[in-house]
Protein backbone atom coordinates (compact mmCIF):
# COMPACT_ATOMS: atom_id res chain seq x y z
CA UNK A 1 0.00 0.00 0.00
CA UNK A 2 1.35 3.49 -1.10
CA UNK A 3 1.17 6.01 0.95
CA UNK A 4 2.18 9.94 0.75
CA UNK A 5 3.91 10.22 3.86
CA UNK A 6 3.35 7.46 6.66
CA UNK A 7 3.11 8.80 9.98
CA UNK A 8 0.49 6.25 11.43
CA UNK A 9 1.67 2.86 13.07
CA UNK A 10 0.47 -0.11 11.76
CA UNK A 11 0.99 -3.28 13.04
CA UNK A 12 0.97 -6.17 10.97
CA UNK A 13 -0.88 -9.00 11.88
CA UNK A 14 0.53 -12.21 13.69
CA UNK A 15 0.31 -15.83 11.71
CA UNK A 16 -2.63 -17.35 14.61
CA UNK A 17 -4.60 -14.19 13.34
CA UNK A 18 -4.17 -15.04 9.53
CA UNK A 19 -4.83 -18.54 10.61
CA UNK A 20 -7.93 -17.52 12.10
CA UNK A 21 -9.61 -14.70 9.37
CA UNK A 22 -8.22 -16.99 6.50
CA UNK A 23 -8.72 -15.59 3.57
CA UNK A 24 -11.00 -12.01 5.30
CA UNK A 25 -8.29 -10.76 6.80
CA UNK A 26 -7.78 -8.86 3.50
CA UNK A 27 -10.83 -7.18 3.84
CA UNK A 28 -10.40 -6.18 7.45
CA UNK A 29 -6.86 -4.59 6.16
CA UNK A 30 -8.57 -2.98 3.54
CA UNK A 31 -11.00 -1.34 5.86
CA UNK A 32 -8.03 -0.42 8.22
CA UNK A 33 -6.01 1.15 4.72
CA UNK A 34 -9.22 3.22 3.97
CA UNK A 35 -9.72 4.59 7.57
CA UNK A 36 -5.66 5.39 7.85
CA UNK A 37 -5.46 7.13 4.32
CA UNK A 38 -9.02 8.98 5.24
CA UNK A 39 -7.23 10.51 8.30
CA UNK A 40 -3.76 10.87 6.40
CA UNK A 41 -5.76 13.01 4.09
CA UNK A 42 -7.40 15.40 7.17
CA UNK A 43 -3.59 15.74 8.41
CA UNK A 44 -1.90 16.72 5.31
CA UNK A 45 -4.48 18.68 3.94
CA UNK A 46 -4.90 20.60 7.19
CA UNK A 47 -0.74 21.51 7.33
CA UNK A 48 -1.02 22.89 4.06
CA UNK A 49 -3.85 25.09 4.46
CA UNK A 50 -4.02 25.88 8.54
CA UNK A 51 -0.33 24.72 9.03
CA UNK A 52 -1.09 23.14 11.89
CA UNK A 53 -2.05 19.15 12.30
CA UNK A 54 -5.11 17.87 14.33
CA UNK A 55 -3.74 14.59 15.12
CA UNK A 56 -0.58 14.19 16.87
CA UNK A 57 -0.26 10.40 16.23
CA UNK A 58 -2.53 7.28 15.26
CA UNK A 59 -2.57 3.56 15.53
CA UNK A 60 -4.49 0.75 14.14
CA UNK A 61 -5.18 -2.76 15.16
CA UNK A 62 -6.72 -5.60 13.70
CA UNK A 63 -8.24 -7.50 16.88
CA UNK A 64 -5.97 -10.59 17.67
CA UNK A 65 -7.31 -13.92 17.17
CA UNK A 66 -6.87 -14.75 20.78
CA UNK A 67 -9.21 -11.87 22.09
CA UNK A 68 -12.07 -12.25 19.11
CA UNK A 69 -11.93 -15.76 20.92
CA UNK A 70 -12.87 -14.23 24.41
CA UNK A 71 -14.89 -11.77 23.13
CA UNK A 72 -17.30 -14.46 21.21
CA UNK A 73 -17.06 -16.84 23.88
CA UNK A 74 -18.27 -13.61 26.24
CA UNK A 75 -21.17 -12.85 24.47
CA UNK A 76 -21.64 -16.45 24.11
CA UNK A 77 -21.53 -16.78 20.31
CA UNK A 78 -19.91 -19.80 18.56
CA UNK A 79 -16.56 -19.19 18.03
CA UNK A 80 -16.64 -18.90 14.04
CA UNK A 81 -15.10 -16.41 11.39
CA UNK A 82 -18.59 -16.03 10.30
CA UNK A 83 -19.92 -15.18 14.18
CA UNK A 84 -17.09 -13.18 14.31
CA UNK A 85 -17.80 -10.85 10.90
CA UNK A 86 -21.25 -10.48 12.13
CA UNK A 87 -21.30 -9.61 15.38
CA UNK A 88 -18.32 -7.71 16.52
CA UNK A 89 -17.70 -4.37 15.52
CA UNK A 90 -14.29 -3.95 16.46
CA UNK A 91 -12.48 -6.77 14.75
CA UNK A 92 -10.82 -3.43 12.62
CA UNK A 93 -9.60 -0.65 15.50
CA UNK A 94 -8.50 2.86 14.82
CA UNK A 95 -7.30 5.43 17.37
CA UNK A 96 -6.80 8.63 16.48
CA UNK A 97 -5.00 10.89 19.65
CA UNK A 98 -5.05 14.69 18.63
CA UNK A 99 -3.56 17.53 20.44
CA UNK A 100 -6.23 19.62 21.26
CA UNK A 101 -9.92 19.06 22.53
CA UNK A 102 -11.76 20.40 19.38
CA UNK A 103 -9.49 18.66 17.48
CA UNK A 104 -11.37 15.15 17.98
CA UNK A 105 -14.43 16.57 16.51
CA UNK A 106 -12.89 18.31 13.37
CA UNK A 107 -11.41 14.58 13.01
CA UNK A 108 -14.88 13.04 13.81
CA UNK A 109 -16.82 15.22 11.24
CA UNK A 110 -14.14 14.78 8.39
CA UNK A 111 -14.51 11.24 8.91
CA UNK A 112 -18.07 10.92 8.96
CA UNK A 113 -17.77 13.36 5.87
CA UNK A 114 -15.62 11.15 4.16
CA UNK A 115 -16.87 9.87 0.94
CA UNK A 116 -18.17 6.02 1.23
CA UNK A 117 -18.06 6.08 5.05
CA UNK A 118 -21.07 5.35 6.99
CA UNK A 119 -21.46 6.54 10.93
CA UNK A 120 -23.03 4.41 12.52
CA UNK A 121 -22.96 5.14 16.03
CA UNK A 122 -21.07 7.42 18.18
CA UNK A 123 -20.60 7.02 21.55
CA UNK A 124 -19.69 10.39 23.61
CA UNK A 125 -17.48 9.81 26.41
CA UNK A 126 -16.03 13.35 26.48
CA UNK A 127 -19.40 14.37 27.19
CA UNK A 128 -20.15 11.66 29.68
CA UNK A 129 -17.36 9.99 30.79
CA UNK A 130 -17.09 6.69 32.30
CA UNK A 131 -17.56 6.65 35.86
CA UNK A 132 -13.88 6.19 36.05
CA UNK A 133 -13.05 9.17 34.38
CA UNK A 134 -12.27 7.69 31.13
CA UNK A 135 -12.96 10.01 28.51
CA UNK A 136 -12.90 9.38 24.51
CA UNK A 137 -14.83 9.88 22.01
CA UNK A 138 -16.07 6.34 20.10
CA UNK A 139 -17.39 5.80 16.60
CA UNK A 140 -18.80 3.04 14.83
CA UNK A 141 -18.28 2.94 11.12
CA UNK A 142 -19.10 1.36 8.23
CA UNK A 143 -16.49 0.88 5.76
CA UNK A 144 -18.14 0.01 1.92
CA UNK A 145 -15.91 -2.97 0.75
CA UNK A 146 -15.61 -3.76 -3.05
CA UNK A 147 -16.30 -7.87 -4.01
CA UNK A 148 -17.11 -9.20 -7.46
CA UNK A 149 -20.81 -8.81 -7.08
CA UNK A 150 -21.02 -5.17 -5.38
CA UNK A 151 -19.72 -4.35 -2.37
CA UNK A 152 -20.48 -5.12 1.23
CA UNK A 153 -19.81 -3.24 4.41
CA UNK A 154 -17.57 -3.62 7.04
CA UNK A 155 -17.88 -1.97 10.16
CA UNK A 156 -14.84 -0.58 12.30
CA UNK A 157 -14.30 1.09 15.38
CA UNK A 158 -12.75 4.44 15.84
CA UNK A 159 -11.23 6.39 18.94
CA UNK A 160 -10.69 9.53 19.25
CA UNK A 161 -8.96 11.54 21.99
CA UNK A 162 -6.21 13.77 23.32
CA UNK A 163 -3.24 13.25 24.00
CA UNK A 164 -4.23 14.27 27.74
CA UNK A 165 -7.31 11.65 27.44
CA UNK A 166 -4.85 8.98 25.93
CA UNK A 167 -2.44 9.86 28.73
CA UNK A 168 -4.74 9.16 31.40
CA UNK A 169 -5.79 5.83 29.76
CA UNK A 170 -2.96 4.52 29.41
CA UNK A 171 -1.49 4.61 32.78
CA UNK A 172 -4.63 3.72 34.43
CA UNK A 173 -4.56 0.93 32.56
CA UNK A 174 -1.27 0.41 33.28
CA UNK A 175 -2.37 0.44 37.00
CA UNK A 176 -5.45 -2.00 36.63
CA UNK A 177 -3.51 -5.12 35.68
CA UNK A 178 -1.30 -4.00 38.23
CA UNK A 179 -1.54 -6.81 40.90
CA UNK A 180 -3.93 -6.28 43.99
CA UNK A 181 -3.56 -2.80 45.56
CA UNK A 182 -5.71 -2.17 48.92
CA UNK A 183 -7.53 0.55 49.54
CA UNK A 184 -9.29 -0.34 46.51
CA UNK A 185 -11.97 2.87 46.84
CA UNK A 186 -10.02 5.22 47.69
CA UNK A 187 -7.59 4.21 44.34
CA UNK A 188 -10.74 4.23 41.91
CA UNK A 189 -11.54 7.69 43.24
CA UNK A 190 -7.74 9.03 43.33
CA UNK A 191 -7.87 7.54 39.51
CA UNK A 192 -11.26 10.00 38.46
CA UNK A 193 -9.62 12.53 40.35
CA UNK A 194 -6.38 12.82 38.41
CA UNK A 195 -9.19 11.95 35.08
CA UNK A 196 -10.99 15.31 35.95
CA UNK A 197 -7.33 17.65 36.76
CA UNK A 198 -6.03 15.83 33.65
CA UNK A 199 -9.21 16.87 31.54
CA UNK A 200 -9.47 20.65 33.35
CA UNK A 201 -6.03 21.11 32.07
CA UNK A 202 -7.32 19.68 28.91
CA UNK A 203 -9.86 22.36 28.42
CA UNK A 204 -7.32 25.27 29.70
CA UNK A 205 -4.86 24.46 26.88
CA UNK A 206 -7.69 24.81 24.07
CA UNK A 207 -9.15 27.98 25.63
CA UNK A 208 -5.24 29.51 25.74
CA UNK A 209 -5.08 28.08 21.94
CA UNK A 210 -7.69 30.26 21.29
CA UNK A 211 -6.91 33.61 22.97
CA UNK A 212 -3.62 33.11 21.05
CA UNK A 213 -4.69 32.43 17.73
CA UNK A 214 -7.16 34.84 17.90
CA UNK A 215 -4.47 37.34 19.13
CA UNK A 216 -2.85 39.42 21.47
CA UNK A 217 -4.95 42.01 22.29
CA UNK A 218 -8.03 39.71 23.07
CA UNK A 219 -6.00 39.49 26.76
CA UNK A 220 -7.30 42.67 27.22
CA UNK A 221 -8.24 43.52 31.16
CA UNK A 222 -11.24 42.41 32.03
CA UNK A 223 -14.61 44.73 31.56
CA UNK A 224 -13.69 44.18 27.70
CA UNK A 225 -17.43 42.76 26.58
CA UNK A 226 -15.49 40.19 23.96
CA UNK A 227 -16.93 36.95 24.11
CA UNK A 228 -14.61 34.01 23.78
CA UNK A 229 -12.90 34.52 20.74
CA UNK A 230 -14.24 32.78 17.86
CA UNK A 231 -11.38 30.88 15.83
CA UNK A 232 -11.09 31.74 12.39
CA UNK A 233 -8.28 29.12 11.15
CA UNK A 234 -10.50 27.43 8.61
CA UNK A 235 -11.52 30.28 6.35
CA UNK A 236 -8.60 29.03 4.31
CA UNK A 237 -10.25 25.75 3.03
CA UNK A 238 -11.79 25.23 -0.12
CA UNK A 239 -15.70 25.50 0.27
CA UNK A 240 -16.65 21.57 0.34
CA UNK A 241 -13.50 21.00 3.42
CA UNK A 242 -15.44 24.18 5.34
CA UNK A 243 -18.69 22.88 5.39
CA UNK A 244 -17.51 19.86 7.05
CA UNK A 245 -15.16 22.03 9.31
CA UNK A 246 -17.71 25.09 10.43
CA UNK A 247 -16.34 25.78 14.22
CA UNK A 248 -20.29 25.64 14.94
CA UNK A 249 -19.44 21.47 15.02
CA UNK A 250 -16.91 21.90 17.05
CA UNK A 251 -18.65 24.12 19.28
CA UNK A 252 -21.75 22.56 19.83
CA UNK A 253 -19.59 19.04 19.93
CA UNK A 254 -17.50 20.37 22.64
CA UNK A 255 -20.59 21.53 24.41
CA UNK B 1 -20.86 50.72 54.05
CA UNK B 2 -24.44 50.26 53.04
CA UNK B 3 -26.56 48.00 55.46
CA UNK B 4 -30.14 46.60 54.28
CA UNK B 5 -32.97 47.66 57.39
CA UNK B 6 -35.59 45.26 57.48
CA UNK B 7 -38.09 46.66 60.25
CA UNK B 8 -42.03 46.50 60.12
CA UNK B 9 -42.17 48.85 62.82
CA UNK B 10 -42.37 52.19 61.13
CA UNK B 11 -40.95 54.56 63.92
CA UNK B 12 -38.83 52.10 64.93
CA UNK B 13 -37.13 51.45 61.37
CA UNK B 14 -36.93 55.60 61.14
CA UNK B 15 -35.21 56.18 64.16
CA UNK B 16 -32.47 53.56 63.62
CA UNK B 17 -32.17 54.57 59.96
CA UNK B 18 -31.54 58.20 61.34
CA UNK B 19 -28.69 56.76 64.04
CA UNK B 20 -27.26 54.22 61.79
CA UNK B 21 -26.67 57.22 58.60
CA UNK B 22 -25.65 59.46 61.31
CA UNK B 23 -22.70 56.44 62.22
CA UNK B 24 -22.16 56.69 58.48
CA UNK B 25 -23.84 53.95 56.72
CA UNK B 26 -26.20 53.74 53.94
CA UNK B 27 -28.91 52.47 54.56
CA UNK B 28 -31.92 50.79 53.07
CA UNK B 29 -34.97 50.48 55.28
CA UNK B 30 -37.70 47.90 54.28
CA UNK B 31 -40.94 46.97 56.52
CA UNK B 32 -42.19 43.63 55.24
CA UNK B 33 -40.06 40.22 54.52
CA UNK B 34 -41.04 39.98 50.87
CA UNK B 35 -38.90 43.64 50.21
CA UNK B 36 -36.07 42.47 52.31
CA UNK B 37 -35.46 39.23 50.62
CA UNK B 38 -36.58 41.07 47.04
CA UNK B 39 -33.49 43.90 47.86
CA UNK B 40 -30.58 41.30 49.72
CA UNK B 41 -31.05 39.43 46.45
CA UNK B 42 -30.25 42.21 44.56
CA UNK B 43 -28.30 44.46 45.70
CA UNK B 44 -24.96 44.02 47.80
CA UNK B 45 -24.75 45.07 51.29
CA UNK B 46 -22.41 45.03 53.83
CA UNK B 47 -24.64 43.77 56.50
CA UNK B 48 -28.14 43.02 56.92
CA UNK B 49 -30.59 43.51 59.76
CA UNK B 50 -33.62 41.41 60.09
CA UNK B 51 -36.45 41.42 62.08
CA UNK B 52 -38.03 38.12 62.61
CA UNK B 53 -41.76 39.17 63.09
CA UNK B 54 -42.43 40.56 59.85
CA UNK B 55 -45.79 40.96 57.56
CA UNK B 56 -45.59 38.33 54.53
CA UNK B 57 -42.44 37.04 55.41
CA UNK B 58 -40.34 36.44 58.43
CA UNK B 59 -37.17 37.58 59.40
CA UNK B 60 -36.34 33.24 59.54
CA UNK B 61 -37.55 32.76 56.17
CA UNK B 62 -36.16 35.48 54.67
CA UNK B 63 -32.68 34.40 56.37
CA UNK B 64 -33.03 30.59 54.97
CA UNK B 65 -33.88 31.54 51.17
CA UNK B 66 -30.68 34.05 51.38
CA UNK B 67 -28.21 31.22 52.93
CA UNK B 68 -29.86 29.00 49.83
CA UNK B 69 -29.28 31.46 47.48
CA UNK B 70 -25.68 31.63 48.23
CA UNK B 71 -25.50 35.33 49.74
CA UNK B 72 -23.32 35.19 52.54
CA UNK B 73 -23.58 38.72 53.64
CA UNK B 74 -23.36 39.23 57.31
CA UNK B 75 -26.81 39.09 59.16
CA UNK B 76 -27.69 40.27 62.33
CA UNK B 77 -31.34 38.98 63.67
CA UNK B 78 -33.42 41.19 66.27
CA UNK B 79 -35.74 38.87 68.37
CA UNK B 80 -37.81 39.71 71.04
CA UNK B 81 -36.95 38.32 74.64
CA UNK B 82 -39.49 35.38 74.32
CA UNK B 83 -38.21 33.92 71.18
CA UNK B 84 -35.39 32.12 72.29
CA UNK B 85 -36.11 29.34 70.11
CA UNK B 86 -36.23 32.13 66.81
CA UNK B 87 -32.88 32.94 68.16
CA UNK B 88 -31.21 29.28 68.08
CA UNK B 89 -32.51 28.70 64.78
CA UNK B 90 -31.86 31.86 63.60
CA UNK B 91 -28.45 30.93 64.26
CA UNK B 92 -28.29 27.62 63.11
CA UNK B 93 -29.92 28.43 59.82
CA UNK B 94 -26.63 30.93 58.87
CA UNK B 95 -27.89 34.11 61.36
CA UNK B 96 -24.21 35.63 62.29
CA UNK B 97 -25.39 37.23 65.43
CA UNK B 98 -29.16 38.54 67.13
CA UNK B 99 -29.73 41.00 69.51
CA UNK B 100 -32.74 41.10 71.80
CA UNK B 101 -35.30 44.40 71.98
CA UNK B 102 -35.26 46.29 73.24
CA UNK B 103 -31.67 47.03 72.99
CA UNK B 104 -29.43 49.56 73.30
CA UNK B 105 -28.27 51.86 69.97
CA UNK B 106 -24.50 51.60 70.91
CA UNK B 107 -25.09 47.98 71.30
CA UNK B 108 -26.37 47.69 68.04
CA UNK B 109 -23.47 49.62 66.31
CA UNK B 110 -20.83 47.56 68.16
CA UNK B 111 -22.71 44.25 67.15
CA UNK B 112 -22.74 45.94 63.22
CA UNK B 113 -18.84 46.74 63.42
CA UNK B 114 -18.49 43.56 64.87
CA UNK B 115 -20.39 41.38 62.38
CA UNK B 116 -19.41 43.42 59.32
CA UNK B 117 -15.62 43.10 60.64
CA UNK B 118 -15.44 39.85 60.45
CA UNK B 119 -17.05 38.90 57.58
CA UNK B 120 -17.62 34.91 59.06
CA UNK B 121 -19.95 34.14 56.25
CA UNK B 122 -22.32 31.23 56.50
CA UNK B 123 -20.54 28.94 53.55
CA UNK B 124 -21.99 25.97 51.98
CA UNK B 125 -20.03 23.18 51.35
CA UNK B 126 -21.68 22.95 47.94
CA UNK B 127 -22.95 25.70 46.24
CA UNK B 128 -25.15 25.33 43.11
CA UNK B 129 -26.27 27.16 40.36
CA UNK B 130 -27.92 25.94 36.82
CA UNK B 131 -26.80 22.54 36.26
CA UNK B 132 -23.94 22.55 38.28
CA UNK B 133 -22.00 22.36 41.59
CA UNK B 134 -19.06 23.69 43.11
CA UNK B 135 -17.92 21.79 45.96
CA UNK B 136 -15.56 23.72 48.43
CA UNK B 137 -14.08 20.80 50.08
CA UNK B 138 -12.46 18.74 47.04
CA UNK B 139 -12.62 21.71 44.37
CA UNK B 140 -15.04 19.62 41.84
CA UNK B 141 -16.91 21.47 39.44
CA UNK B 142 -19.81 19.26 38.49
CA UNK B 143 -22.33 19.08 35.90
CA UNK B 144 -25.27 16.54 35.60
CA UNK B 145 -22.93 14.05 33.47
CA UNK B 146 -19.03 15.59 33.45
CA UNK B 147 -17.07 16.65 36.02
CA UNK B 148 -13.36 18.99 36.49
CA UNK B 149 -11.42 19.11 39.16
CA UNK B 150 -9.88 23.23 39.19
CA UNK B 151 -6.99 24.48 39.67
CA UNK B 152 -6.62 26.81 43.03
CA UNK B 153 -7.06 30.23 41.00
CA UNK B 154 -9.60 28.98 38.67
CA UNK B 155 -12.06 27.52 41.76
CA UNK B 156 -11.73 31.20 43.66
CA UNK B 157 -12.87 33.08 40.82
CA UNK B 158 -15.96 30.81 40.07
CA UNK B 159 -16.48 30.52 43.88
CA UNK B 160 -16.38 34.72 44.23
CA UNK B 161 -19.27 34.57 41.42
CA UNK B 162 -21.38 31.63 42.17
CA UNK B 163 -21.35 33.49 45.65
CA UNK B 164 -22.87 36.51 43.85
CA UNK B 165 -24.65 35.17 41.70
CA UNK B 166 -26.22 38.34 38.98
CA UNK B 167 -23.64 40.58 40.43
CA UNK B 168 -20.92 42.21 38.65
CA UNK B 169 -17.13 41.70 40.06
CA UNK B 170 -14.41 43.71 38.51
CA UNK B 171 -10.73 42.51 37.51
CA UNK B 172 -9.36 44.27 40.78
CA UNK B 173 -11.79 42.51 42.93
CA UNK B 174 -10.67 39.33 41.49
CA UNK B 175 -6.91 40.38 41.90
CA UNK B 176 -7.19 41.58 45.28
CA UNK B 177 -9.02 38.80 46.42
CA UNK B 178 -7.21 36.08 44.95
CA UNK B 179 -3.89 37.03 43.57
CA UNK B 180 -3.38 39.45 46.21
CA UNK B 181 -1.68 43.55 46.36
CA UNK B 182 1.48 42.68 46.18
CA UNK B 183 1.09 40.31 42.84
CA UNK B 184 3.44 40.46 39.88
CA UNK B 185 0.63 38.94 37.92
CA UNK B 186 -0.88 40.95 34.95
CA UNK B 187 -4.57 41.74 35.21
CA UNK B 188 -5.00 39.79 31.96
CA UNK B 189 -4.32 36.79 33.94
CA UNK B 190 -8.19 37.40 35.40
CA UNK B 191 -9.50 37.61 31.17
CA UNK B 192 -7.11 34.06 30.70
CA UNK B 193 -8.76 32.41 33.59
CA UNK B 194 -12.20 33.72 32.48
CA UNK B 195 -11.65 31.68 29.47
CA UNK B 196 -11.10 28.53 31.32
CA UNK B 197 -14.48 29.07 33.40
CA UNK B 198 -15.90 29.75 30.71
CA UNK B 199 -15.50 26.65 27.93
CA UNK B 200 -15.94 24.40 31.34
CA UNK B 201 -19.16 26.25 32.24
CA UNK B 202 -20.10 25.48 28.28
CA UNK B 203 -18.71 21.88 28.55
CA UNK B 204 -20.85 20.58 31.37
CA UNK B 205 -23.78 22.67 29.61
CA UNK B 206 -24.26 24.75 33.12
CA UNK B 207 -26.75 26.88 32.24
CA UNK B 208 -24.98 29.51 33.84
CA UNK B 209 -22.55 31.98 31.76
CA UNK B 210 -20.06 34.72 32.46
CA UNK B 211 -21.24 37.64 31.45
CA UNK B 212 -18.95 40.58 30.67
CA UNK B 213 -19.69 44.06 31.41
CA UNK B 214 -17.31 46.72 29.72
CA UNK B 215 -15.15 48.81 31.96
CA UNK B 216 -17.29 46.87 34.79
CA UNK B 217 -16.85 43.68 35.05
CA UNK B 218 -17.95 39.77 35.03
CA UNK B 219 -20.91 38.42 36.66
CA UNK B 220 -22.53 35.02 36.61
CA UNK B 221 -25.96 34.74 34.89
CA UNK B 222 -28.57 32.54 34.23
CA UNK B 223 -28.79 31.80 30.61
CA UNK B 224 -31.64 32.55 28.28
Amino acid sequence: MFYPRIKSEIREPDPRDEEFYQDKLYILEHVRDVLLRNIEQLRLESEEQQGRDPVDHCKSRIKSALSMEEKLTRRGLPVTLTAALENIRDAVGVRVVCPFLDDVYLVRDWLSGCPGLRLVEEKDYIANPKPNGYRSLHLIVAVPVPMIRGHQECMAEIQIRTLAMDFWAALEHQLKYKQQIGDEETIVAELKRCADETSSTDINLLALRELITAGKEELSPAGSDKQQPEIKKHSALRPSLKRRHQYRHLKEAVH
Amino acid sequence: MRLLLAEDEKELSAALTAVLEHNHYSVDAVYDGQDALDYALTENYDGIILDIMMPKKSGLEVLAELRRSNINTPILMLTAKSEVNDRVTGLDTGADDYLTKPFAMSELLARIRAMTRRRSEFSPNVLSMGRITLNRANFELSGEKASYRLGNKEFQMLEMLMSNPGRLISTEQFMERIWGYDTEAEVSVVWVYISYLRKKLAALDAGVEIRATRGVGYSLEECQ
